[in-house]
């Protein structure tokens, strides 16, 4: 349906398809989704584990691994260029300077024989000809902006020295520090303490505004979502599932697995539930994926329609897209609360627009 | 650092004597001494107890065994190693030539390993299984399975058959002649060097092709650095920690002498040495041949250890 209502996106991403060849087949870990980001928007990414969100940002930036991994088709706009058809030096001058990424692991991805500093300069030095000098300043005022005290004395240490929390900050500032137009930060709280989960992403968020920089981010957690993305996509087994705005997402999901998800999360703003609601059954073998929607093994609304073929991104409310069939008949999030919450009551409204728009 | 380098060389201290004790004790276990080795075989043999017992005497093998410990370790202590039980000269002067000779094929080989091995290493991970990796592997495989003291012979009839030349077959110390002292040792040090960089070629190829996994290299990559940036800076750096280890391991090892090789191309290494003084019992060279080499392994290992702190921070730090 209208799954574009974004000429002037800085990144729009389509119908694209990554492949892996393993011994047991080829895998579509990326299996012909598009999506974009405009200028300055926080946009997520939400899945389970294998949905292929993290495939999807190593395929912007050209460094799925290969030879088994390899962009098999669609294309990757930005700002207009595909970027699946530049030379791999441009592509290389894009990395880190216009796109840069904020990868998982902090503890790993950051080069343990080198300086704090060299690893934050060398981008600076390479992309904007800055001297030595020059790039350290910039090392500086980056380092400060993550809230590292001390930037001078921190630049001559080595990554060891750092905790998780401050090595994932050193993976922000080097983001930051050639001012890229789109960050795209993968789990980039996973790996941390809860409590210092919050302070990085309010960390990007403030930064990334006042950048002007738009944030792909990439979570298995909708609570993240809730609080800092402006719009969401919800992928499931390759593909996008839903999506709308992080409101529309979380006070009216469209799509079941999306619901499994939010229910799947204890919430502390609602009456405590006696367990949390998993869901059943594991993520497909994306080898063998079903004729019908990859879902339904696992939905308990699933309908024979369902089983056969395979349900369309579409409308079920303006921007607000589900890939289901039943999308309509699901119940309402607040339904299967034991008790009905507060969000319940932005749901006779968005009821109500849905009405007008069919 | 400066802590760590002294704290490594203090530890120094304790190893080489116990590397002492043992050499001493097993010497005067396994049977037979120098005095039945010189006078029991070959011509000699019939002696009177008498003679050999003035002999035991004269060389103060009748001594308590810890008197006579204490009496090489007095001296060990003021860098007397004492006389050769068999010849009987300073076992000094039995040593220099010798070692001088070992160490600069030693070095020759490290060199020629090294300049082979990194390149050739680094390359075939990077071309992992094109043609290029395949070719290398055969290379290095070649030069493990074959023995270089092999490889020597079929370097001098190849020179002999194919250039009717032979490399010189008497030594001449560097400081004397350095041109005819080179085209001498080139060769056995080749021959060995070819074996060494084999091991050192594998140890390159899997430590970098494992670096070049590691999540660091994809950030690397992220930035936008070329290629040749990333393999110098990020990747080769943490790839050499394995490679430092096979290569100084491997040096220690070339330093005490190499028996057949040494033959080979007629040098007087320690090699040989080596294996005479052990077969003549010749208790005071033996000790001090197994000391040297024991120090030479344990100098290496520290450098190693000192190379490991200067390419990894987190050993510097700790």
């Amino acid at each position: 349906m209208n799954d574009r209502v974004s000429s002037g996106a800085l990144l729009d991403v389509r119908d694209l398809r990554t492949e892996f060849t393993t011994g047991g087949g080829v895998v579509r870990a990326v299996d012909g989704v598009s999506w974009d980001v405009r200028a300055g928007e926080t946009v997520a990414l939400v899945g389970e584990s294998g949905c292929g969100k993290s495939v999807s940002a190593l395929s912007i930036m050209g460094l799925v691994a290969r030879p088994a991994g390899r962009v098999a088709g669609g294309q990757i706009l930005f700002k207009g260029r595909d970027l699946l058809e530049l030379p791999e030096d441009d592509m290389r001058r894009i990395r880190g300077r216009e796109i840069a990424m904020v990868f998982q692991e902090p503890m790993t991805s950051l080069n343990p024989v080198l300086t704090v500093g060299r690893q934050i300069t060398e981008a600076c030095e390479i992309h904007l000809g800055h001297t030595e000098a020059q790039a350290r300043a910039r090392a500086i005022e980056v380092l400060r902006l993550v809230g590292i005290p001390d930037a001078e004395r921190r630049l001559r240490q080595y990554p060891h020295q750092f905790s998780g929390g401050m090595r994932q900050r050193l993976m922000i500032a080097i983001a930051l520090s050639c001012s890229p137009d789109l960050i795209l930060a993968d789990e980039p709280t996973t790996a941390l303490d809860v409590t210092i989960q919050a302070q990085i992403l309010d960390l990007m968020k403030e930064l990334s505004r006042s950048f002007g920089a738009a944030t792909l981010i990439i979570t298995h957690n909708l609570g993240v979502v809730a609080r800092y993305a402006d719009r969401v996509n919800v992928m499931y087994a390759g593909r996008i599932v839903e999506r709308g705005t992080a409101r529309e997402i979380y006070a009216n999901p469209r799509h079941p697995y999306t619901l499994g998800l939010l229910r799947s999360v204890p919430r502390l703003d609602e009456p405590k539930r006696e367990r949390l609601d998993p869901i059943q059954g594991q993520p497909p073998d994306l080898t063998r994926l079903p004729r019908g929607c990859a879902f339904a093994p696992r939905c308990a609304f699933a309908i024979e329609r369902c089983r056969a073929e395979a349900p369309p991104l579409q409308s079920v409310g303006g921007s607000h897209l589900s890939a289901c069939w039943v999308a309509q008949d699901l119940p309402q999030r607040s339904a299967l609360s034991p008790q009905p919450s507060g969000d319940g009551e932005e749901i006779p409204s968005s009821r109500a627009q849905r009405g007008i728009s069919r | 650092m400066w802590r760590f380098v002294i704290n490594r060389f203090l530890l120094m201290i304790p190893t080489l004597l116990g590397v002492a004790l043992i050499i001493f004790l097993l010497l005067r276990v396994i049977p037979g001494d120098v005095v039945e080795a010189k006078f029991m075989s070959g011509e000699g043999s019939g002696a009177s107890a008498e003679v050999l017992a003035a002999e035991r005497a004269r060389l103060g093998l009748d001594k308590p065994v810890w008197e006579q410990f204490a009496i090489w370790m007095w001296g060990v202590v003021r860098l007397d190693f004492g006389i050769s039980m068999w010849t009987g000269a300073p076992i000094g002067d039995e040593i220099a030539l010798r070692f001088a000779l070992s160490l600069q094929v030693a070095l020759m080989a490290t060199v020629i390993a090294t300049l082979l091995a990194l390149p050739l290493g680094v390359l075939a991970a990077l071309k992992q299984d094109t043609w290029i990796d395949y070719a290398v592997r055969i290379f290095s495989i070649a030069g493990l399975a074959m023995p270089s003291f092999w490889l020597g012979i079929l370097m001098i009839l190849g020179f002999l058959i194919f250039f009717r030349w032979v490399p010189p077959m008497v030594y001449t110390p560097f400081w004397v002649d350095p041109w005819q002292n080179l085209v001498q040792l080139i060769w056995p040090a080749l021959a060995v060097g070819y074996r060494y960089s084999a091991v050192a070629t594998r140890m390159t190829r899997s430590s970098m092709l494992e670096v070049l996994r590691e999540d660091y290299i994809r950030t690397a990559r992220a930035k936008g650095l070329w290629l040749k940036l990333i393999l110098v800076r990020h990747a080769l750096k943490n790839a050499m920690l394995p490679v430092v280890t096979v290569i100084g391991l491997e040096f220690a090892f070339l330093l005490g002498g190499l028996v057949v090789t040494e033959q080979v191309f007629n040098l007087n290494g320690l090699g040989l040495l080596f294996v005479q003084a052990i077969a003549r019992r010749d208790y005071t060279l033996t000790q001090a041949l197994v000391l040297l080499v024991a120090s030479a392994f344990i100098v290496v290992n520290f450098l190693m250890d000192i190379m490991y702190a200067w390419l990894d921070p987190r050993i510097r730090y700790r």
